[in-house]
């Protein structure tokens, strides 16, 4: 070691400051973000399975679907909304694991022995995987077009599609993150992204919600996916509609607060310094 | 008030399953000083770091850092404690620079006072070459360094370092030694150590604890500790056990204490070298001739295995003191 010294009355660089919680959160989301753009095999899978099922479905079932009533416009604009929504459900792994990632490597306590805000450290990994999540949809969305969709309601249609997939994919994040936060563990956390799957089957998935009846209705109903997948289908297929967009961001922001509250929890059972 | 003691009244920290890792201790490190806290695996020497760095709570008891009460004042404790922990707690894509710059920004510096500082800090623990290198490709020494620049990024006024040296060959030891005696008499900073060797503790502390399945069982100067052991000794290995046993017999009168270990009597006394001749006289008479003949200080180990009934294992091997003696000591 060489012996340059360090000017200990120098005055100190964080006297009595702490900086506010959007440039906390500014600076643990560029953290988050340029972490998770250094493992690029971690985020392309998601997008590459979301993109084979758009094209899957639309070759074996987009000639078909004319006996299916009540698609109201493209096969393409009806079944892309299922490729998205399964992008931001898979998608929303990511930002739990990039947690338990930090927690495995001891780097989440290094965080912790600084004075930053404790809802930073929950909420940077969750933006930060909102914004991969928003390029994993436009990526879909871009693919879509080159299948040859025509969104009845233009290019703010399709950005509103891809804000929506966006949404539900944080929503579901909540419970991810509350998942890496009380384990602690890639493995439980991996898991925990699974049991999303299911969800997107107890929807209007590949038939409008008015064909599904008995039990399959009442869980479709119950599902916030389902409001996501009908909006989308609008904005794609029909036109702007109000009700549709508004019933769906209800449905995700219900979804949100009710896993917000489960990870709020699980960050102060991490932090409670047992 | 004094903005770089550590003072520490009855702790305790205890787990659901009813096991107290940390049972009533107290002590107090003074300004500037360095302070060694030694202990095998499990005796609670992690706990107490977490407990004084903010990262657990202690279950009853009360401690301060740098004046600051580590439960209520846990925010103030950030700001004047450095902590690097045993585990590296680095993201091991990030670089060394980022990772720097980030941990000055969340102590708030602003970005070109973090930059300036990340520099610094890189050039102190001689990793200037490697800035733009993931510190996923570091090797444990230049990782432990960084870890080293990332405690010190805000200025402590105190730093934890949890068994700095485990792990790291001889040679980053001794850098990492000489490092931490320039922070504490450069700086002024002072330094509570967890470590597992004795020699660690020797050469560095001012003060050591030996913590015991969560209780302290000795504390002072290591100069102190070893003179509490009383004394120096004279060690004679003869041909045989047998023959050692007669030396020892012979030897009972003159010492304080007389140890036999197979081959080897070891003669505890005040003042050995000069009883030199009067050991040799005896040993003459009684027809008895030593193969050698050394002089030995106390050591922290002898105070430890004083202290507590056993050696202290080192996990390494360049640990010759503990290396000495694992077989069975008979005390006389």
């Amino acid at each position: 070691m060489n012996t340059k010294t360090l000017d200990i009355s120098a005055p100190h660089p964080a006297e009595n400051k702490t900086l506010s919680l959007p440039v906390h959160i500014y600076l643990l989301v560029m953290r988050s973000l340029t972490s998770l753009l250094r493992t690029p095999e971690a985020l392309l899978p998601p997008v590459a399975i979301s993109i084979f099922f758009l094209v899957i479905y639309q070759s074996t079932l987009g000639k078909a679907a004319s006996f299916i009533p009540g698609i109201g416009g493209s096969y393409l604009g009806f079944i892309l909304p299922l490729s998205i929504v399964s992008g931001s459900l898979s998608g929303s792994g990511i930002a739990a694991q990039n947690l338990v990632r930090d927690i495995e490597r001891g780097y989440f306590d290094k965080l912790l022995l600084t004075p930053v805000r404790r809802a930073a450290l929950l909420l940077a990994p969750i933006l930060a995987g909102a914004v991969i999540l928003g390029i994993q949809a436009a990526i879909v969305v871009i693919v879509g077009l080159i299948l040859g969709l025509k969104p009845a309601t233009g290019f703010l249609g399709l950005l509103a599609v891809i804000g929506l997939g966006v949404l539900l994919g944080v929503g579901f994040a909540g419970f991810t993150v509350s998942a890496a936060l009380g384990s602690g563990s890639a493995a439980a956390t991996q898991g925990a992204s699974f049991l999303f799957f299911p969800l997107t089957f107890l929807a209007p998935t590949f038939v409008p919600l008015a064909l599904l009846s008995g039990w399959l209705e009442v869980a479709a109903k119950l599902n916030p996916i389902t409001y996501v997948l009908e909006a989308m289908r609008t904005l794609l297929n029909t036109g702007w509609d109000a009700n549709a967009i508004g019933t769906s961001i209800l449905a995700c922001l219900a979804l949100a607060v009710a896993m917000y509250v489960l990870a709020a929890f699980a960050l102060s059972v991490r932090t409670r310094r047992t | 008030m004094k903005d770089r003691e550590i003072i520490v009244e009855n702790l305790v920290k205890s787990y659901p399953s009813k096991v107290k890792a940390v049972d009533g201790i107290n002590f107090r490190v003074d300004e500037g000083k360095i302070f060694g806290f030694l202990g095998p695996n499990g005796a609670g020497k992690s706990t107490t770091i977490k407990i004084l760095t903010t990262l657990a709570f202690p279950s009853s008891g009360h401690a301060t850092v740098g004046g600051f009460d580590v439960v209520s004042q846990a925010t103030e404790v950030r700001r004047v404690a450095g902590v690097a922990l045993q585990d590296v707690g680095i993201d091991p894509l990030m670089k060394s620079m980022e990772l720097l710059v980030l941990q000055g920004r969340l102590f708030g510096a602003s970005k070109s006072a973090a930059t300036a500082r990340a520099k610094e800090l890189l050039e102190l623990v001689q990793l200037s070459d490697s800035v733009n290198r993931r510190a996923g490709t570091f090797s444990g020494g230049m990782r432990r360094r960084l870890d080293l620049a990332m405690a010190l990024v805000h200025q402590p006024k105190v730093l934890f370092l949890d068994e700095p040296t485990t792990g790291l060959d001889p040679v980053s030891r001794r850098d990492v030694w000489r490092e931490v005696r320039r922070l504490n008499r450069e700086l002024g900073i002072t330094i509570f150590l967890t470590t597992q060797y004795l020699e660690e503790a020797d050469e560095l502390a001012d003060t050591v604890a030996i913590i015991v399945a969560g209780k302290i069982a000795a504390e002072g100067s290591p100069a102190k500790l070893k003179a509490a052991m009383g004394e120096e000794s004279i060690n004679l290995v003869f041909d045989t056990p047998e023959l050692a046993e007669k030396g020892r017999s012979t030897l009972e009168q003159t010492g304080d204490r007389v140890q036999l270990d197979r081959e080897t009597v070891r003669l505890y006394l005040s003042k050995a070298a000069g009883s030199i001749p009067t050991v040799v006289n005896q040993l003459q008479n009684a027809g008895l001739a030593p193969v050698s003949l050394t002089l030995t200080q106390p050591t922290l180990d002898d105070v430890f295995l004083q202290v507590t009934g056993q050696r202290l294992v080192a996990a390494d091997a360049a640990q010759s003191k503990s290396s000495r003696s694992n077989r069975r000591v008979e005390v006389n």
